[in-house]
């Protein structure tokens, strides 16, 4: 089993004046590469604290995290951004497109900060992209004439696009109703699926929590359970 | 790689295209910021453009009916130039008005008696400068009096006569026809008096000729002054084309043989008006460039605001790669994009301003009436229409806005991608 991130020991602490609010204890945690990984717990539990780490938004109090093989340790702000941008997608609860720039625009953004010059290229893949998510046709719109749903599509084909390490999605179906968060949860795993790439997500949504490959349960700022599972998925 | 495209950096068609979009984004902040810079640039460009033309004018003006390109002096007169001494004539005209005139960019050349003298009506007497022209062709080759007649002729070779500044004419209720009295001190010490005739009245536009001066022949006033041969001053004028500073220069090498003598450029001669003209200059700007700073104070505000608003957006930026210089760069050009788009109203409603102005001229009596407004000029002031300042004026906005956007840019970049994205 290749190993795509790995936390250990992992403590991170807040300080509000001088109170220490510790948001999560000491987690570790191997994810293997192609996993579809839920990270469930109540609200407070570390569900984002664990996302904005291994997203490298985050710097831990202790412990280390590596992605891809790569540490994150004493990486100026300057580094991280770059190492987001090589090994990262993220796909946000509220879709945070650019909402100036048109679907293809947005979806094209990653490509461009990912220093591919070539524009054929950055247009075959974003085309390839949005055809994956169902997009094709929308492609010159605004994010402003896109229903939830539609965004959050195109919010992954953005995370997507410049095939990163790891996908890590913060709630991505708590603004959604039901029926279009399964189609996002669907369209996930089948991303995850087609390309290998690993999902990790937070949730409290059970229907989502049944679709992962590994779900991970998280109190107070520990891994209460770290249950791995066939997600609803064929055996073959 | 090309440069234009870097890891964790946006391309500069990217940056410009996503500022100009979330300019669009809020057109009404827009266009109220863009209006505040505009109305600065308009008063900027109409105020540098009046400033450049008046004194355009005035040194033409200075240099047509006082000062010529350049006076030779015979040496120790220039420093003591407002006693308007007689006894450091310059001697040899004819010698030196050949060295002179076979200079490179000499145009023409004339000699000039300057001398301080009273005009009297018998009533009235009136302190005067009185200059002593030589009415066959020289003078009229260096000096542009001819023109300024605005009532009578021109000094007439031969025949006893004075032109006299319309606002002296004024003074004493005279016109052309009438006779004055002149009293001078010669030469020798002794006072004189002739009586002349006026048979002509200048105008113009320069206050010291208008309000304080006469012109008699050469002849006239040698003969009056007991300087026969003699006068104070040879005026010379440029040919179009030639460089001042260098004519200058091989007019004093070339009198330097002849010994005694001393050659100064109408800005040594005038330092005192350039001296004015710029602390004017200099003052307007500094008026104008608190109006222009605190128009740029709402570029600050608006990329602030903007920033403020779109912390969420900065985040998702971060959080995707987007480095702290790559945000910056959005609003900086955001920014600068405010500012041009300010800068171009405000310089295009200047241009038709200025290009009305620049024909058909300000009527300065209309405007001013008979007040002095310290610059030589005649009726109207034309505008100058400059495209070039214009254009370095309106770029210029764009980069003042730009750095207006330092503040505000620098604060969004510095943030912390996890607050920006947790902003509500």
């Amino acid at each position: 089993m290749t190993v795509t991130a790995r936390l250990e020991e992992v403590k991170k602490i807040y300080r509000v004046g001088d109170l220490e609010v510790p948001a999560v204890r000491g987690v570790s945690l191997a994810i293997e590469a192609a996993a579809f990984l839920s990270i469930a717990g109540p609200s407070g539990s570390g569900k984002t604290t664990i996302l904005n780490l291994l997203g490298a938004l985050d710097t831990p109090t202790a412990g280390r995290i590596e992605i891809g093989g790569r540490s994150t340790e004493g990486m100026s702000s300057k580094d991280l951004a770059d190492f987001r941008n090589t090994h990262l997608g993220f796909v946000f609860q509220t879709f945070n497109l650019i909402p100036v720039l048109t679907v293809r625009e947005n979806v094209e953004f990653p490509l461009q900060l990912h220093g591919i010059s070539d524009r054929e290229e950055r247009q075959t893949r974003v085309d390839t992209m949005l055809s994956e998510v169902g997009l094709a046709a929308m492609a010159d719109r605004r994010p402003t004439e896109l229903s939830g749903g539609q965004q959050q599509r195109v919010a992954i084909a953005r995370a997507l696009v410049k095939s990163p390490t790891l996908v890590l999605a913060d709630e991505p179906t708590a603004n959604l109703d039901s029926a279009t968060a399964s189609e996002i949860v669907d369209l996930m795993q089948s991303m995850n699926e087609k390309h290998g790439t690993t999902f990790i997500f937070s949730t409290h949504d059970p229907m989502v929590m049944e679709r992962a490959t590994r779900l991970v349960q998280l109190r107070d700022g520990l891994v209460e359970s770290d249950e791995r599972r066939n997600g609803g998925r064929d055996a073959s | 790689m090309p440069p234009e495209i870097l890891p964790g950096k946006l391309g500069p068609v990217t940056i410009l295209r996503l500022g100009w979009r979330n300019l669009r984004r809020n057109r009404r902040r827009t266009w109220i910021t863009a209006t505040t810079v505009g109305l600065a640039v308009f008063f900027l460009q109409i105020t540098w453009s009046m400033m450049v033309g008046i004194e355009r004018q005035s040194y033409d003006n200075l240099i047509n009916y006082q000062t010529a390109n350049a006076k030779v002096y015979a040496a120790g007169y220039f420093e003591i130039r407002d006693e308007l001494p007689l006894d450091r004539p310059l001697e040899d005209l004819d010698a030196l008005q050949a060295t002179v005139s076979s200079v490179d960019g000499v145009a023409a050349t004339t000699p000039r008696l300057t001398f301080q003298a009273q005009l009297s009506d018998g009533t009235d007497q009136i302190p005067c400068l009185g200059i002593g022209v030589q009415v066959l062709g020289s003078d009229t080759e260096v000096f542009r009096i001819p023109q300024a007649v605005v009532d009578g002729q021109y000094l007439s070779l031969g025949e006893e006569g004075m032109l006299l500044g319309s606002g002296l004419a004024e003074m004493f209720g005279l016109g052309v026809g009438d006779w004055l009295t002149v009293l001078a001190k010669t030469k020798a010490g002794a006072y004189e008096a002739i009586d002349v005739p006026i048979t002509g009245l200048i105008g113009t536009g320069n206050p010291l000729i208008d309000q304080g001066s006469f012109f008699i022949p050469l002849e006239t006033a040698r003969g009056m002054l007991g300087m026969e041969g003699e006068a104070t001053e040879l005026a010379v004028r440029f040919s179009q084309i030639a460089s001042e500073s260098a004519t200058l220069a091989r007019i004093h090498r070339a009198i330097a043989g002849l010994g005694g003598l001393d050659v100064k450029g109408w800005r040594d001669v005038e330092e005192d008006f350039l001296a004015f003209a710029q602390m004017k200059r200099a003052g307007s700007v500094v008026f104008l460039a608190i109006f222009v700073v605190l128009a740029l104070v709402g570029v600050t505000n608006t990329i602030l605001m903007a920033a403020y608003e779109r912390t969420r957006e900065i985040g998702m930026m971060m959080a995707m790669g987007t480095r702290g210089a790559g945000i910056r760069g959005l609003f900086l050009t955001e920014g600068a994009l405010n500012g041009l788009l300010g800068g171009a109203v405000g310089s295009l409603a200047a241009l038709a301003v200025i290009a009305y102005f620049a024909t058909a001229g300000l009527d300065l009596q209309a405007l001013y009436g008979d007040m002095d407004i310290g610059y030589p000029v005649k009726e109207r002031m034309y505008f100058v229409l400059d495209f070039a300042a214009m254009g370095i004026t309106w770029l210029l906005t764009g980069l003042l806005a730009a750095f207006a956007s330092l503040y505000p840019a620098a604060r969004a970049s510095r943030q912390d991608p996890v607050r920006a994205l947790r902003y509500v």
